[in-house]
């Protein structure tokens, strides 16, 4: 028993670094990223015997890091956008006109992304994914992300960011135009 | 189906959009699946959304494998 539980104890270390980098997409702030992650890896610790072993490690500290950052995000309060990112360039889905004809049909075909099934492949198609997460703008990722993990719910969402319904409609279809785009021209070379 | 309920590629990619968000009309759902159906660029376009959304769901609850060396 006490041998599981160091295993566990030095397993639940191993994933440090990728409960931080979710936690840093979402806060956007590097103190309050790292209390996030150290109170989950805490509260992992702590409840190390409620760990039955249904989920694996890495999906159980996932879902307590949610809690914890939903709790941060709630405490925090609004937004505030760096000062170098404009809710007007972020808005501007200009960038997509590329893709479409004047019938606003498709330009190029879609190839299905070549789905991702061995192990070096999915740790490739995921790392491509985590990069283009990374380079969405902060507002449209805080966006993105409260939509997608957290699921709060697209009013909160617009009094959280303080932009208009319709704008969030935006950054949530610019999210994932570019994350579609992104990983169209990142993963599927392969 | 009446030409009023006929949507573009790109509107389509609004819809799709839209879905995550709320429950789409009756029409916007019917205007959608008719255009996928027609339209082969949009059927590749519809199977990536999905396995977007598939793998972000996956690394969002920690079912991704670790992307560090």
């Amino acid at each position: 028993m006490a041998v599981a539980a160091l295993l566990l104890t030095k397993e639940i270390a191993r994933y440090r670094p990728a409960l931080y980098r979710l936690a840093l997409l979402q806060i956007r702030d590097k103190a309050a990223a790292d209390d996030a992650t150290q109170e989950t890896l805490l509260a992992a610790l702590e409840g190390i015997e409620r760990f039955r072993g249904e989920a694996s490690v890495k999906t159980w500290l996932f879902a307590i890091l949610r809690h914890k950052v939903v709790d941060v995000l709630r405490q925090r309060g609004r937004f505030v956008p760096p000062p170098s990112e404009d809710l007007n360039a972020e808005l501007d889905i200009t960038g997509f006109d590329t893709l479409f004809d004047a019938e606003d049909c498709w330009a190029a075909p879609k190839n299905v992304w070549a789905n991702p099934e061995t192990v070096v492949e999915r740790k490739a198609f995921f790392k491509v994914l985590e990069a283009c997460l990374t380079r969405l703008p902060a507002r449209t990722a805080r966006a993105f992300l409260m939509r997608e993990w957290l699921d709060f719910a697209p009013g909160e969402i617009s009094s959280d960011l303080d932009v208009s319904p319709g704008n969030l409609r935006v950054l949530l279809y610019r999210a994932r135009m570019q994350l579609r785009t992104c990983l169209d021209v990142g993963w599927d070379r392969a | 189906m009446t030409d009023k309920g006929k949507v573009t590629c790109r509107d389509t990619t609004w819809l799709v959009s839209d879905a995550r968000d709320r429950p789409l009309t009756e029409s916007e759902r019917a205007s959608l699946a008719d255009h996928i159906a027609e339209c082969s660029l949009c059927q590749g376009a519809s199977k990536q959304f999905g396995a977007l959304f598939r793998e972000v769901g996956a690394y969002l609850k920690g079912e991704a494998p670790d992307t560090e060396a």
